[in-house]
């Protein structure tokens, strides 16, 4: 699913992300990168997004290299993937059910079954009796989790999450995490980043340990 | 396809929405856009009645040369030859004095002038038909042809018909001109527009592009708006026009009436409002896609 080949990553000014990164993830797993800030876990989801691109090496995401697409082809490999940001990014001019629309409004989805995958999308993040709220009514939990409902509506094969739960209580970042746990049951590839690792030990999956842009030993 | 059209369908419906809901502001830049469109379309359509109606009048001018009463066979063969060789000269005809007279007898009601008059007092004539129409062609041509020998005088016909044409012709180029300039502003007030809502949706540009939207998608929004902005700009030029003409008239027909004229200014018809609409809309269209070109690069997710 997932495949990085040598990877570099040379921000400009010199400061090296990533430093001849190579691994695989392959499809249907579930897999945490852990680290300290700063440590590569944000850029090396940004890689696989294609958000930034690689120095050098190879990144290859679902048979496709990104080092090799044009910038213009970039925006349809994004579709495939579910991304959940730590802040969120949600659009606070419109409602919770427009936020979740978004996503199938860029891939074209008929609006009638849109609406309808909306739905189920919310409903399963819990959200469903607050599908008109503005998100600014929202809590940071409820915020995180609708997030999630626009990462994974238009049923992306891979998810990516980048400290999805740094800002929440602990309750609330265990939920979270049975949310993911949910979607790794039914085939998606789930890509989570934290800087807390107690979370993530007790459900047993391959975690990939970043210092200063290597693995950590 | 489905989808596309679809996609198409909403754009375009939201935009007008849009519009329709910040009556103040889209007012202030449609207003400015229409005023824009209106002064050469005024001109344009001053400058297309004036034009209709000098039609009506001798269509083109003619110079008419008058020999003098002593002119004999040989001298009317000279001028003859000459104007047939003249590189200036398209046409001419010849009208004799006795046929002058008799047209005249004939144009008054006066049978058995001339067996009044005894001599013919009509001198022989030349009317030439000048290949061109510039004046100072016109000019050059009438000084050459009056010094011919025994020519009394060549007599410019219309020449103010002749002046008329040349005002004419200054209006249409300035028609041009205001076009050419105003059409510009069209495309930078609607860049500037754009580009002032493309900073103004930031957050949804950049999240957009976040979760896989191709520019397309982001650019079309703009797009619709741009085109509705253009149509309503057409069509309000199209109302502040007809209301000058209204308006005008009025005054404009009661002059031409002093000179026993009747000159009004005319509407734009349906071809001409089609045209001007679909040239705003494209030009609104082409400010959006550059200001949408320039400024989406700029707004990169990070």
């Amino acid at each position: 699913m997932i495949q990085f080949d040598q990877v570099t990553k040379r921000y400009p000014g010199g400061n090296e992300a990533l430093k001849n990164l190579s691994f695989t993830i392959d499809g249907g797993e579930m897999v945490f990168l852990a680290g300290h800030s700063g440590a590569g876990k944000s850029t090396l989801l940004k890689l696989i997004s294609g958000i930034e691109r690689a120095s050098s090496g190879n990144v290859v995401v679902s048979g496709q290299n990104l080092s090799r697409l044009r910038n213009s082809q970039i925006p349809y490999v994004r579709q495939h993937i579910g991304m959940v940001f730590q802040d969120h990014k949600l659009l606070f001019d419109r409602s919770a059910f427009d936020n979740v629309m978004l996503p199938l409004d860029i891939i074209g989805f008929d609006r009638r079954d849109a609406a309808r995958r909306v739905r189920a999308a919310l409903d399963k993040v819990g959200l469903l009796s607050k599908e008109k709220c503005m998100p600014i009514r929202l809590s940071g939990g409820e915020q995180q989790r609708l997030c999630i409902a626009r990462a994974v509506v238009h049923r992306p094969s891979l998810l990516l999450a980048d400290e999805p739960s740094a800002n929440l209580d602990r309750a609330y970042a265990l939920d979270i995490m049975e949310l993911f746990k949910s979607f790794h049951q039914v085939g998606v590839t789930v890509v989570i980043s934290a800087h807390d690792e107690t979370l993530m030990e007790d459900y047993g999956r391959r975690i990939i340990r970043l210092k200063e842009g290597q693995f950590a030993a | 396809m489905k989808h596309f059209l679809y996609l198409n369908w909403h754009s375009a419906r939201s935009a007008l929405l849009k519009i329709l809901r910040q009556p103040f502001g889209s007012l202030l830049t449609l207003l400015m856009l229409s005023i824009a469109l209106a002064m050469p379309l005024s001109l344009y359509l001053t400058v297309s009645s004036i034009q209709d109606w000098a039609g009506h009048l001798t269509a083109t001018p003619q110079i008419t040369l008058f020999m003098e009463q002593s002119a004999e066979e040989a001298d009317l063969a000279a001028v003859s030859s000459t104007l047939a060789k003249h590189p200036r000269v398209e046409s001419f005809s010849f009208i004799g004095k006795r046929q002058a007279l008799s047209d005249l007898e004939k144009r008054n009601g006066l049978p058995g002038l001339a067996d009044g008059l005894g001599d013919n007092p009509l001198p022989d004539a030349f009317v030439v038909k000048p290949r061109s129409l510039e004046p100072h062609e016109l000019d050059m041509l009438q000084k050459e042809l009056s010094g011919l020998p025994m020519v009394e005088n060549a007599q410019f016909d219309a020449r103010w018909a002749q002046r008329l044409y040349a005002m004419v012709e200054i209006g249409k180029q300035l028609t041009w001109f205001l076009a050419g300039v105003l059409g510009l502003a069209l495309v930078l007030v609607t860049y500037n527009a754009v580009r002032m809502q493309i900073l103004a949706r930031r957050d949804e540009i950049e999240v957009s592009k976040l979760i896989g939207a191709p520019d397309s998608f982001i650019r079309r929004p703009f797009m619709y708006h741009a085109l509705w902005q253009g149509l309503l700009a057409g069509l309000a030029a199209w109302g502040l026009t007809s209301w000058l003409v209204l308006l005008a008239n009025p005054a404009i027909s009661s002059f031409a009436q002093l000179y026993n004229e009747r000159l009004s200014l005319r509407m734009l018809n349906p071809q001409e409002l089609a045209i001007v609409l679909a040239f705003s809309a494209l030009l609104a269209m082409l400010g959006a896609r550059l200001a949408a070109g320039h400024h989406l690069r700029r707004i990169q997710p990070r």
